[in-house]
């Protein structure tokens, strides 16, 4: 046997027969020619290259952004202590060849968005180990987009997984026939926000004077700074400052684990949990390119916290999703509300998770985030009644930093 | 205060789960792997990586071409060479912490020369074994105490069993632990909602009086019209009608009341897992073996019994709550004295018991008792079928609970629908386990796995048709449960250890060894099925 069939004793026995529960469309071939994008090279990504080259996939991607920090090292098991500061997606590629020999791992140290849809239509198939939001909503729209229903190739597969703690999940998106990540935004947990006033007049909590500190005093201190998470004498002047907060108000509980937990929004993240999501997305992988067996439908979500416990259902699409479907947004609001009170309703939508939307009518631009000197100009409109702004019945686009393409409002007076 | 050092900063995303003392554990283990085949290995990756003690491969085998196509710990120049020895090498690169042996041996030999070896563990962790040795090993780890793994990947499948006679949980990590004793507050308690006078108040400052007091209050007013608590559906409308009341001279936003009025039946008794955790004759036989789980649980009892006039002792957290900054210190500070009063209390108790065992009084610090008390609500017992009873009494005990499982009864651990739908057959993956058996009666019949080889295909489905059917007919269960095409799809599988779900299953077990071996989070009981075609599974105590 000569190493480039090394792994086929393992799946060679499902890969040359076919079975009762094998798809239609049985093409064991295609594993060996197919390219596959890997997006993340952290927590999931490590163990998704693992996986894939020991499937037999031989042409892999991988894109990452970050660099390896000694936190990693309790799960990303291809990075050592001498790789800190290094690329992930190229420790992580150079690994994995000198491991598995005959698999070509392609990295790409940079940004999603620096790629164009011709980029991403090269690949067979798309899996996304990503811990944000954002980067996941991207990179749905974008393979979304690109699926055209009179090209059949156009259509490219996404796998997700996502873990926290001893918890997560993994799903298909297949553009246009299952829902999207957009369609099932509502099922993300926001991160955990407090109120302005209970921050600055009546903290409780450990985390109130740590929000104080990072929200209140860090840009009075330091206008042209943003706050680094990883960097320690950041975190030690938040520490600090906290500190003295919570001596005054007699509260207890302030550490410098609980001040980089709040101000990076860490999530507990652990070896065992990413091994059983990234295997399982590798497992739909493996299933969708050779049609050996049926595949999830099309979510999974598993908690190990109390015994082990897995559900699978079909997540279903839905109708106005801004992204795979035909989004639009009624809303029915007295003419008297001002613009900024309209603002603040959209902002509460779970539906769209807008950060800082803009909204312009056919004619005229009536409240823009950004550049700041169309904010400057239309800032006068937030305190106007929306009667003065608008028609009833009128139609305004909602552009925002979260919403990978523009949404329709429809505006109803009431 | 300084920043954590090297270690604390490797593990700080896991020590945010488990915590330093939930990490001593885990560095106080010792793991042993019978073979190192894909899903043991990447069973130990997932426990070095976390910081286990040390780890011990035991394995006869030497390297094979085939190994190289699953198992991540090998490389081309292994082939030939002990595989103990190679995945152990390459597994102790992820962590420089922990310690890894090997032992080149076959573990059939040590089964049955040596079994002694086996007591040096923590946790031993059997892959891909079979029936006689395991039976064998299984034995003499349960009369020992020692925690068993058994551990399958066969084709698209995976198979989990735990054994253990016992796993006893403190931190079991429940979402919220909300202990606020309303309707049977101590004095302090009453004390402090008393010392509110609402008819002074400007509406800002009613609208930050913590809900805990306007509870504290509205009852107390119901109690002296009632001389009891409210119970009937118009006492209870009653009961909220004078929480209501109180906001009256609030002009502003009301969060506190709303949070008062959908708190206003909380109450905290024992739940009943604690209720026969403490009725438990392991308290009454205590004894110098008894683990500190029971000698803390008779101390816990004998307080309820007496100090605690029935009451558990007080958790002693406060859940974040609309409040201004001073009454929320006042009463978060209270609680807190109080729990300290009953953990000190509990732990007089637990001394008079140590000492009555002969045992030295710094055996169980104070910090455990701690943990003890704060949890007492949410403790888990789990008392495990050895694997023994299992396989012997198969045609009593087991035939009759496959029988059933496979009809209709898997224990749905929660009842989770989306959308009012549950849509996978939970039931179907019993099958599997049927049919792992069944397959290991192919093996002890003809000393292969059905289906190894293309040419066999045919004629080995139905052979294990046979086997299948007798198998159930051993135990009493209706051999026609078992459908022609799942017995296909095992014998295409052709005992196959694909690396996906070696993986799977290597995240499933490490998950489970993690919790047996810091005592936190509850560890399945006692059987657990993966499918990996249509990726559902299924947990069941057989």
């Amino acid at each position: 046997m000569t190493h480039q069939t090394q792994w086929t004793t393992s799946i060679y026995p499902l890969l040359e027969r076919t079975g009762p529960f094998a798809n239609t469309g049985f093409e064991p071939e295609a594993l060996h020619t197919c390219k596959i994008l890997v997006i993340g090279a952290g927590g999931l990504g490590c163990e998704l290259l693992k996986n894939l080259a020991l499937s037999g996939f031989k042409d892999i991607h991988v894109i990452d952004m970050d660099t390896i920090d000694i936190s990693n090292l309790n799960r990303q098991f291809l990075f050592r202590q001498s790789d800190v500061g290094k690329s992930k997606a190229e420790v992580a590629a150079n690994f994995i060849m000198k491991r598995i020999v005959g698999c070509k791992v392609t990295p790409y140290f940079g940004k999603i968005q620096d790629k164009d849809t011709e980029y991403y239509s090269q690949f067979t198939l798309i899996i996304c180990g990503l811990d944000s939001v954002e980067a996941r909503r991207w990179i749905n729209a974008t393979v979304v987009g690109m699926f055209d229903p009179e090209d059949p190739s156009t259509l490219k597969p996404i796998i997700d997984g996502g873990t926290e703690g001893l918890k997560g999940q993994s799903r298909i998106i297949l553009p246009s026939f299952t829902a999207c990540y957009e369609c099932s935004l509502e099922m993300q947990t926001k991160p955990k926000t407090f109120p302005i006033c209970t921050i600055a007049n009546t903290p409780r909590l450990p985390e109130h004077c740590i929000e104080f500190a990072s929200v209140l005093e860090w840009p009075k201190h330091f206008p042209d700074t943003k706050i680094d998470g990883d960097d320690p004498t950041h975190i030690k002047w938040l520490l600090n400052t906290a500190l003295e907060r919570a001596k005054e108000f007699n509260i207890a509980g302030v550490t410098y684990s609980l001040t980089q937990g709040v101000v990076k929004n860490i999530i507990p993240a652990i070896a065992s949990t990413n091994a059983i999501v990234a295997a399982s997305c590798a497992n739909e992988a493996f299933k969708i390119v050779t049609n050996c067996s049926i595949y999830l439908n099309n979510y999974m979500m598993y908690t190990g916290d109390d015994s082990i416990y897995t559900l699978t259902f079909p997540l279903e699409k839905k109708e106005n999703c801004s992204v795979c479907g035909s989004a639009k947004v009624n809303l029915d609001i007295s003419k008297e509300k001002t613009l900024l009170e309209l603002i603040d309703i959209l902002k509460e939508l779970p539906e769209f998770q807008l950060k800082k939307p803009s909204l312009r009518s056919l004619k005229t631009s009536l409240y823009m985030q950004a550049p700041p000197f169309l904010e400057e100009k239309t800032r006068v409109n937030l305190d106007k009644p929306l009667m003065e702004l608008i028609t009833n019945g009128e139609e305004l686009t909602i552009t925002d930093i979260n919403l990978p393409i523009s949404l329709q409002l429809t505006v109803t007076f009431v | 205060m300084q920043q954590p050092n090297t270690k604390t900063q490797r593990y700080d995303r896991q020590l945010r789960l488990w915590h330093n003392h939930g990490q001593q554990a885990l560095e106080n283990s010792k793991v042993l792997l019978i073979n190192g085949s894909a899903t043991g290995t990447e069973i130990l990756k997932n426990l070095v990586l976390p910081g286990i003690q040390s780890f011990t491969v035991l394995d006869g085998n030497k390297v094979a071409n085939a190994d190289l196509g699953n198992n991540f710990f090998l490389t081309r120049e292994s082939v030939g060479k002990s595989r103990s020895k190679e995945v152990t090498d390459l597994l102790r690169e992820l962590n420089n912490d922990v310690e890894g042996n090997h032992l080149e041996e076959d573990p059939t030999n040590l089964i049955n020369n040596d079994l002694n070896f086996f007591k040096k563990f923590t946790i031993v962790v059997a892959s891909q074994l079979i029936e006689v040795e395991l039976l064998k090993l299984s034995a003499f780890l349960w009369e020992n105490n020692i925690p068993l793994i058994v551990v399958r990947t066969y084709g698209f499948i995976g198979y989990l069993r735990i054994a253990v006679p016992e796993h006893t949980v403190v931190e079991t990590h429940p979402e919220q632990i909300v202990d606020l004793r309303l309707d049977s507050p101590f004095k302090e308690l009453s004390t402090f909602a008393n010392s509110f006078d609402f008819s002074t108040m400007t509406s800002f400052e009613l609208s930050h009086v913590p809900y805990v007091v306007l509870l504290l209050r509205s009852l107390g007013e119901f109690r002296q019209q009632y001389g009891h608590l409210p119970s009937s559906t118009n006492e209870k409308n009653e009961f909220k009608n004078l929480i209501k009341q109180k906001m009256s001279g609030v002009t502003s936003e009301t969060e506190n009341f709303d949070e008062a009025l959908s708190s206003a039946f909380r109450t905290y008794s024992p739940t009943s897992n604690t209720q026969s955790i403490l009725q438990d004759e392991k308290i009454s036989n205590l004894n110098l073996k008894s683990t500190n789980f029971w000698i803390l649980a008779k101390a816990l009892k004998s307080f309820i019994e007496n100090e605690g006039n029935g009451f558990l002792p007080v958790a002693g957290t406060l859940p974040d709550m609309k409040s201004d900054t001073t009454s929320y210190v006042e009463l978060q500070t209270i609680y807190k004295n109080k729990a300290k009063q009953d953990v000190a209390s509990v732990n007089n108790y637990l001394l008079e018991i140590l000492n009555n065992l002969g045992k030295p009084k710094d055996s169980i610090p104070l910090e455990e008792v701690e943990r003890f008390c704060k949890n007492a609500n949410f403790l888990r017992v789990i008392k495990y079928r050895s694997l023994n009873d299992e396989y012997l009494n198969a045609s009593t005990t087991l035939g009759f609970t496959t029988n059933d499982i496979l009809h209709l009864t898997v224990l749905k651990k929660k009842k989770f629908f989306y959308k009012g739908k549950l849509l996978e057959d939970l039931n179907s993956n019993v099958v599997f386990f049927v049919l792992i058996r069944a397959v290991d009666s192919f093996w002890e019949k003809y000393r292969r796995y059905p289906g190894v080889h293309n040419s066999e295909v045919d004629a080995d489905i139905p052979l294990l048709k046979r086997c299948t059917q007798n198998l159930l007919q051993g135990w009493g269960v209706n051999p026609g449960l078992i459908q022609d095409d799942h017995i296909h799809c095992m014998v295409r599988a052709g005992a196959c250890e694909m690396h996906n779900m070696a993986a799977i299953q290597g995240g499933i077990v490490a998950q489970e060894i993690i919790k047996i071996l810091t005592g936190q989070y509850i560890p399945l009981d006692n059987s657990f099925i993966f499918n990996g075609m249509n990726s559902t599974s299924t947990t069941f105590r057989i």
